[in-house]
């Protein structure tokens, strides 16, 4: 016991310079800008490798992984869990939140009805094929109204 | 709740109004008035005009420069009949929270209401979230604060979450080829409900407390090659919740071939959920999920992709395949586009399964949208046809039109009007009026 009492000082020492060298450390890593620097035209798939052709500094991934394909927009929950600080340096939180919210409420496609070129989620008559959508893959339904934003489900859904 | 979250968002506009005045500051402002008619037999007619405000506004460079406030939400009222639930006026902070940007590493503190997406963790907590890169290609996030509870479920005075969230994520990258992520969430006990069938739900070991660990991958050991998903695995139910996971192979330019797996184990995966955990017996329990996806960029203003996917579940099987094309020209003013899917899904499916129903039907849809200096125009049309008659009818389809204004590029006026038949409405016509404002006073660049 009185060992481990006369280790204990020399183990928080150590980690006391661990810590204040990671500290020093972390100001050498680079961040991402807070914005991008040129206006991005609105409504435009942007392919971001038409500019970078590289890693962008602070990001370690190459930016051909963020081009704005329609299979990249309809996979998009992949990379915002693991990056989001780069998809805020063009979007605005309320970007996402069009969608991603706590409380809808109207459909996003309600709501941009003059924007149909945007993907959007249940654009039409939903309600009647939402009955066979939800058997066939509940999943993808669970993700935005399985603990929130389910305040029309349970309306019926009781 | 409702009179909590309307002292925090009077309190944060009181603080916002002067710092308003020293920040980069931009507002968005959508106010919508919705005009629409239930003439359903049996009941009596309603005329509904809710009027919605959506408001969000940012205010960076505050303090040093690297602080900022970022507030959205929206309210409604309404102006005849109630539209919605058992309140004329409704209201939602979706967020709003303070941010504080370190200039190295990445770093960064938010506290007040904000939406956390981290690996597998994806909430909306009133509470602190912070995060950094750490030397050696690491990196850790944590986060901790209340849930953001949302409505009851009937008969309860909960909506099942319980009141406290906390997690984390840590993760590695390795030389812009790799990153690999653990990450977890721990949310306090689940509420008790008050009634039987609700009660017997977790005496059945359908629902409980919300606690998943997982991990996270993505990985680029080539230019041509992505691979990315993640693991989520329930601690409460002993068992995986989640795959999923996608492979993407670009072996030309503008060609990108997708493969994805998904597979759910739906008691672990609605867990902690009241609304699906009550639907987990008639959906079973094991389901998949296998699909492709081609998307081409024909050229700079054409885009055609096609998928399919096969839907493995204990009630049966499905597929869906199709095909969607998109094309702008005029300096992408004017945008349009087309697609077609079809699902053949088997009786099990249907809403009513029996051996006369079928869930297969056919989606096509169709927009074209002009967006010039002025003015903006849509019309958008989209149509399920089923193969069998639902309620009586063959098809849902809707065409919505929009023609709208800008008065000066901040400000617009538009109107739209959608017209549909469904198995639900005979005659569905819904009219819409919408003021947009957009303002930004910021020194930024980039129009976010």
């Amino acid at each position: 016991m009185k060992r481990m009492i006369s280790i204990f000082p020399v183990l928080a020492l150590a980690g006391l310079l661990l810590v204040v060298a990671a500290c020093a450390s972390i100001k050498s890593i680079p961040g991402l800008p807070d914005s991008h620097p040129e206006s991005l035209i609105a409504g435009q798939q942007i392919n971001c490798s038409e500019c970078h052709d590289n890693s962008s500094k602070g990001t370690m991934k190459p930016l051909t992984a963020f081009s704005h394909t329609k299979i990249f927009v309809k996979n998009h929950r992949y990379y915002a869990s693991s990056d989001d600080r780069l998809c805020s340096v063009c979007h605005k939180a309320s970007f996402c939140a069009d969608c991603h919210t706590n409380q809808v409420e109207m459909k996003p496609s309600v709501k941009y009805g003059y924007r149909p070129d945007l993907e959007m989620p249940h654009r039409g008559n939903y309600m009647a094929v939402h009955k066979i959508e939800g058997k066939t893959n509940p999943a993808s339904c669970y993700r935005c109204h399985g603990r929130a934003n389910n305040e029309r489900c349970i309306a019926c859904h009781k | 709740m409702k009179r909590i979250t309307r002292h925090l968002l009077s309190s944060v506009l009181a603080i916002a109004m002067p710092v308003a005045a020293l920040a980069d500051t931009s507002v968005e402002s959508t106010t919508i008035v919705r005009y629409f008619q239930d003439d359903r037999a049996g009941f009596s007619t309603k005329d509904m005009a809710p009027i919605t405000q959506f408001l969000g506004a940012d205010f960076d460079k505050l303090g040093d420069g690297n602080l900022s406030l970022h507030l959205y939400g929206w309210g409604r009222m309404d102006l005849g009949d109630k539209s919605f639930n058992n309140d004329r006026a409704d209201g939602s902070l979706t967020y709003g929270f303070l941010k504080y940007r370190f200039n190295h590493a990445n770093a960064q503190i938010r506290a007040g209401r904000l939406f956390v997406t981290e690996g597998i963790v994806n909430e909306q907590i009133d509470g602190v979230s912070a995060r950094t890169e750490l030397p050696m290609g690491f990196g850790i996030s944590a986060f901790g604060g209340a849930t953001v509870h949302t409505a009851d479920i009937s008969g309860e005075n909960t909506d099942g979450k319980g009141d406290g969230i906390y997690g984390g994520r840590l993760n590695y990258r390795y030389g812009g080829k790799l990153e690999l992520g653990v990450s977890g969430l721990y949310e306090t006990k689940a509420p008790s409900f008050s009634q039987v069938k609700n009660r017997s739900m977790v005496n059945n070991g359908k629902f409980g407390d919300h606690k998943l660990i997982g991990g996270d991958i993505w990985l680029a050991p080539h230019s041509m090659v992505e691979f990315m998903g993640r693991t989520s695995y329930n601690t409460e139910t002993d068992a995986v919740a989640e795959h999923s996971y996608q492979l993407n192979l670009k072996p030309v330019k503008d060609l990108v071939l997708t493969g994805e797996f998904n597979e759910y184990r739906d008691r672990s995966y609605f867990y902690s959920s009241p609304v699906f955990s009550s639907m987990y017996s008639a959906l079973r329990d094991r389901s998949r999920v296998i699909g492709a996806i081609a998307s081409y960029g024909l050229n700079s203003q054409t885009e055609l992709s096609a998928d399919y996917r096969h839907y493995t579940r204990e009630i049966g099987n499905a597929d869906r395949m199709g095909a969607e094309l998109s094309y702008r020209f005029k300096g992408n003013d004017i945008r349009t586009g087309a697609g077609y899917h079809y699902l053949r899904a088997g009786s099990g499916f249907a809403a009513i399964p029996s051996s006369t129903t079928s869930a297969s039907f056919h989606e096509l849809r169709g927009y074209i949208m002009r967006d010039a200096k002025k003015y903006f125009a849509s019309a958008d049309a989209i149509a399920y046809v089923f193969e069998k008659e639902i309620a009586g009818k063959k098809s849902a389809w809707e065409v919505i039109t929009s023609v709208g204004y800008r008065f000066t590029p901040a400000i617009a006026l538009s109107g739209d009007i959608s017209y549909g038949q469904s198995p639900e409405y005979n005659d569905d016509l819904k009219g819409l009026l919408r003021l947009t404002y957009n303002m930004s006073y910021s020194s930024k660049g980039g129009a976010k």
